[in-house]
């Protein structure tokens, strides 16, 4: 198989303590975003991911197939992986290696999340929502145009998926209030279980001018997090 | 001490007056002697102390005695202070061409500028030394032991090799101590606090508070007997019997007590807290099933150790609910170090998935569980910064006693091996024989400090180490014979640079090296401990300060060759080497790689081994470390892990943060400190020195490198 026809893995971490929850799992970084947030760690993914050099991925399932007493699965994340064409390629060739998969996506591309759904090769996902669902919210924390029918049907699909499943969004001060949770709740109604919210951080964000702001101090971050429960 | 001090008004009278002594000359001349008091000008005194301390002849004292009068004379000097008259005379020594004289009749002190200096500046040798008279009460002291043992202690060529930076004899200053001490709190349990010279005696104790109170003065007597690590095996077991009549309540509220008295302690010697290990089980440690259990009032229970499994079990998540909880302001407790043992039988005990859980949320939320592997029927009691020691067949045979169960490391001392590898130039053969060489030295050295040990064990109960004499069971609390003899290495990853080119985790080849480097660093130790009688085991060092002094001196003395191979950043001076075995703290390694890799080398290093995994900020999922300790265990021969985050407290608002931010999240304010592991236990970065500082900076924190 090519390296050409799969999603360009521009970023490999063997191990991760965070990415799956209870589970140690791989952590595969794809190139290419469709958003801009401004707030994004990983830019370089984002912004000019053709200037890095792609990983192979033979040989990194090689190197996996030596971990398979440590780690319970492998998490796609990125950039935005479902924009590579071949990601269902990539996953498939995973799955048959035995690994179970956790994809990370902003959820622009429904199409593929449900073809991913409808093949089962998917083993749990985590959408980032960037806003509450209104159009110049997501815009702006998106950072490009947004179409927001699509995010709609990928919350849907996911909701109805029966894998387990989260949406999580990083919160800034200056992009959001504690309205806008409370919306954000209130448009998920009685699965609010699957919400978590992350503080937005300053190190390193694509938009410079993000890296001189603070996150919310601890205790209005433990406030907003409480408007979800 | 003779005092020195510039001329004041007192002197100014004192130079009116005028004393003539009988033996003396017409100088009339006060000296500030070291009693505390002034004397006239006395020529005998010289002869006197000259007799008295060295070998040299009557004639030669008198002779010596008349020079230094006339030079006193000719320079119309009008106070003078013994320790100048002392110096005067080894000058004359010297000049005499009697060196040895000049040895033995030497002054051991410190310069007014360096007192100055110390009363005022923090001295970061050790990071668990606050600032404060205490501390600079240890300094102090310390360094005047330090030039005694280097005097009188050891021998010239032992001393030469530590002050050239070839070995590092660690805590000279506590020359007339044992190195670290690991026991059972039977013993307490079963004599009460029964200490020689004691104001007062205590029975064993009837309540689980009093049984507290014993064995944290028990503690810091230790602490002051030792010089480092104070270890306590199987606590949650040993208190078992104490707690059946405590509520669920009660028994968090005893481990509460425990943690604060231990953390708390930072105001014994030194101002430093006494290095304290817990060493706890899930389990029934196979070795205690049939022992009878000691309870109140030092009597059996009539029941069995294994009869208390839920008992110490209460206990061990009540220590670790405190631990997950942190002190008032949300930090992690830097004592008493929690050392959970993961053994077969741990994975075939009740509820051990649940309590895995548990103490990997405390090593995920505040980092201080110590994970502790006994794989197969090792059994060991571990302290310090790593160092354990594995029970062996007389060991076993005393758990049936456990209040015999005490193990004392008497001296640490440490090689200095990327040196070895600038002198080998490339040569394998010259590498090993370099090598031998120093550990040959070490042990010589060893011998030499057992030796002012025995010395001072052999004044028993009168003398200075009375409580270490005193033989409530019938042998002296420190077994002297069966002490071990540590022997520990630095920079084996700059060694591997200089003589292969490559760091360990470059290569498999370069790995591979480094096992045969250790390897035969064991088999000399076993070789020199059966023709010496004496237990030499390799342990890697913690080497706090070790790694920055060694390569400091390199740099100064090597600095072609170690500029190539100092890790950290040489303009602002934080450098250092690699700690002992450990792989570069800034490599790139998945932690999985780095257990097992670090892992291959600790079954050579018999004294303990430890892997450190830096978290930095992320807040891992406990299920994900839980699965991630198992494996160590089934798949890896590291012997220790233990994860590391970091933390931020302010000094303005009081709270703690995840994370070493240079600004309070909570507040805003820059005044913070970070707290994160130093070698072995936590402690705040601004107590640091500079080649922690400069290693800080490059730990690899598991996160991503995107080359951009």
């Amino acid at each position: 198989m090519l390296n050409a026809d799969l999603p360009p893995i521009k970023g490999f971490l063997e191990t991760s303590f965070i990415d799956w929850p209870g589970k140690l799992c791989a952590l595969f970084f794809v190139g290419g975003c469709n958003f801009r947030c401004p707030f994004c760690h990983n830019h370089p993914l984002v912004l000019a991911p053709e200037g890095m050099e792609s990983l192979n991925f033979e040989k990194i399932l090689d190197h996996l197939a030596t971990r398979k007493n440590w780690l319970a699965g492998v998490c796609i994340s990125g950039g935005e992986p479902t924009l590579s064409p071949g990601l269902p390629k990539m996953i498939t060739r995973l799955k048959a290696e035995g690994w179970a998969i956790k994809l990370d996506t902003n959820g622009s591309r429904p199409e593929m999340l449900a073809q991913l759904l409808a093949d089962n090769l998917l083993d749990r996902v985590a959408m980032d929502v960037k806003a509450p669902l209104t159009q110049d919210k997501y815009e702006r924390c998106a950072g490009c145009p947004v179409d927001l029918s699509a995010i709609q049907e990928s919350i849907e699909l996911l909701t109805k998926s029966g894998i387990p499943h989260e949406f999580r969004m990083t919160i800034v001060p200056g992009l959001h209030t504690e309205e806008d949770i409370v919306a954000w709740a209130r448009q998920f109604d009685h699965s609010c279980s699957h919400l978590t919210l992350h503080n937005f951080n300053p190190r390193t964000t694509l938009d410079v001018l993000f890296e001189k702001k603070q996150g919310f101090t601890p205790e209005i971050f433990s406030r907003m997090s409480a408007l979800l429960t | 001490m003779g005092v020195v001090m510039p001329l004041n008004a007192e002197t100014a009278q004192a130079r009116t007056q005028r004393v003539i002594n009988e033996d003396s000359t017409d100088i009339a001349l006060f000296v500030r002697s070291s009693q505390d008091d002034m004397i006239g000008w006395n020529r005998q005194r010289i002869v006197e102390a000259l007799l008295r301390e060295t070998f040299v002849d009557r004639d030669t004292a008198e002779k010596i005695s008349r020079d230094i009068e006339m030079t006193i004379q000719a320079g119309r000097v009008k106070t003078i202070t013994g320790p100048l008259i002392r110096e005067m005379v080894n000058a004359k020594l010297l000049e005499m061409g009697l060196e040895e004289a000049r040895r033995m009749h030497t002054r051991l002190g410190v310069p007014l500028y360096d007192v100055d200096q110390l009363l005022v500046q923090h001295n970061k040798e050790n990071a668990n030394v606050p600032h404060g008279p205490e501390a600079t009460n240890l300094t102090l002291a310390e360094g005047i032991k330090k030039e005694y043992a280097l005097l009188q202690v050891f021998t010239p060529d032992v001393a030469d090799a530590h002050l050239s930076g070839d070995l590092h004899l660690h805590d000279l200053g506590f020359i007339d101590r044992p190195y670290c001490s690991g026991q059972s709190l039977e013993y307490i349990k079963k004599f009460g606090l029964n200490l020689p010279h004691a104001l007062s005696m205590a029975k064993p104790a009837k309540h689980a508070e009093v049984l507290l109170a014993h064995m944290v003065k028990f503690a810091a007597s230790l602490q002051s007997h030792f010089a480092g690590a104070i270890g306590w095996d199987a606590i949650n077991l040993f208190y078992a019997p104490y707690l059946e009549e405590l509520s669920d309540e009660g028994v968090r509220q005893l481990a509460q007590m425990m943690i604060y008295e231990f953390s708390q302690q930072a105001v014994a010697r030194g101002g430093q807290a006494i290095f304290s290990d817990v060493n706890i089980y899930w389990e029934v440690p196979k070795h205690f099933v049939d022992v009878p259990a000691i309870g109140p009032g030092g009597l059996y229970t009539g029941k069995t150790y294994g009869e208390y499994e839920k008992q110490a079990q209460r206990f061990a998540w009540a220590l670790f609910e405190v631990y997950k909880e942190g002190d008032a302001a949300g930090r992690p407790f830097f004592f008493p170090k929690p050392l959970v043992h993961i053994t077969e039988k741990f994975f075939k005990t009740d509820g051990h998935l649940d309590f895995l859980h548990h103490i990997c949320e405390v090593a995920s939320v505040k980092g201080n569980t110590y994970f502790v592997f006994d794989r197969g029927d090792t059994a060991k009691i571990s302290e310090c910064c790593r160092l354990s020691f594995k029970l062996e067949a007389s060991d076993l045979e005393d758990a049936k006693q456990p209040w015999k169960m005490r193990y004392s490391a008497l001296q640490n001392i440490t090689i200095n091996l990327p040196r070895l590898a600038f002198r080998a130039q490339g040569d394998d053969t010259r590498l090993f024989a370099l090598l031998t060489e120093k550990i040959q030295l070490a042990a010589k050295a060893h011998g030499q400090k057992k030796k002012f040990i025995e010395r001072l064990m052999s004044l028993g109960k009168g003398g200075p180490l009375s409580l270490l004499a005193m033989d409530l069971d019938g042998e002296p609390y420190l077994k002297l014979h069966r002490c071990s003899y540590l022997i520990g290495m630095v920079g084996l990853n700059e060694l591997i640079r200089v003589h292969l080119g490559q760091e360990l985790h470059d290569s498999d080849a370069s790995i591979k090296f480094g096992l045969k480097v250790i390897a035969h660093m064991n088999i000399v130790c076993n070789k020199l401990a059966e023709s010496l009688e004496m237990k030499f085991v390799l342990e890697q060092t913690p080497a706090e300060s070790t790694a920055f002094r060694f390569a400091k001196l390199d740099l100064a003395h090597f600095s072609k060759k170690a500029e190539k191979v100092v890790q950290g950043n040489r303009e602002k001076g934080e450098v250092y080497y690699s700690n002992s075995t450990l792989f570069n703290v800034g490599a790139t390694m998945s932690p999985i790689a780095r257990v097992e890799k670090e892992g291959l080398f600790h079954p050579l290093i018999e004294a303990g081994s430890i892997t450190h995994l830096w978290l930095g900020e992320a807040q891992p999922d406990k299920e994900a470390l839980a699965s991630f300790v198992i494996n160590v265990f089934k798949y890896t021969q590291n012997d220790q892990i233990a994860f590391s985050p970091e933390f931020t407290a302010c000094l303005a608002c009081g709270k703690t943060s995840r994370g070493l931010s240079e600004t309070c999240p909570y507040c805003q304010s820059k005044d913070v400190d970070g707290i994160t592991r130093i070698t072995g236990y936590f402690t705040k970065i601004s107590s640091w020195n500079k080649g922690k500082l400069g290693e800080l900076h490059d730990r690899y924190r598991n996160v991503k490198r995107f080359n951009n």
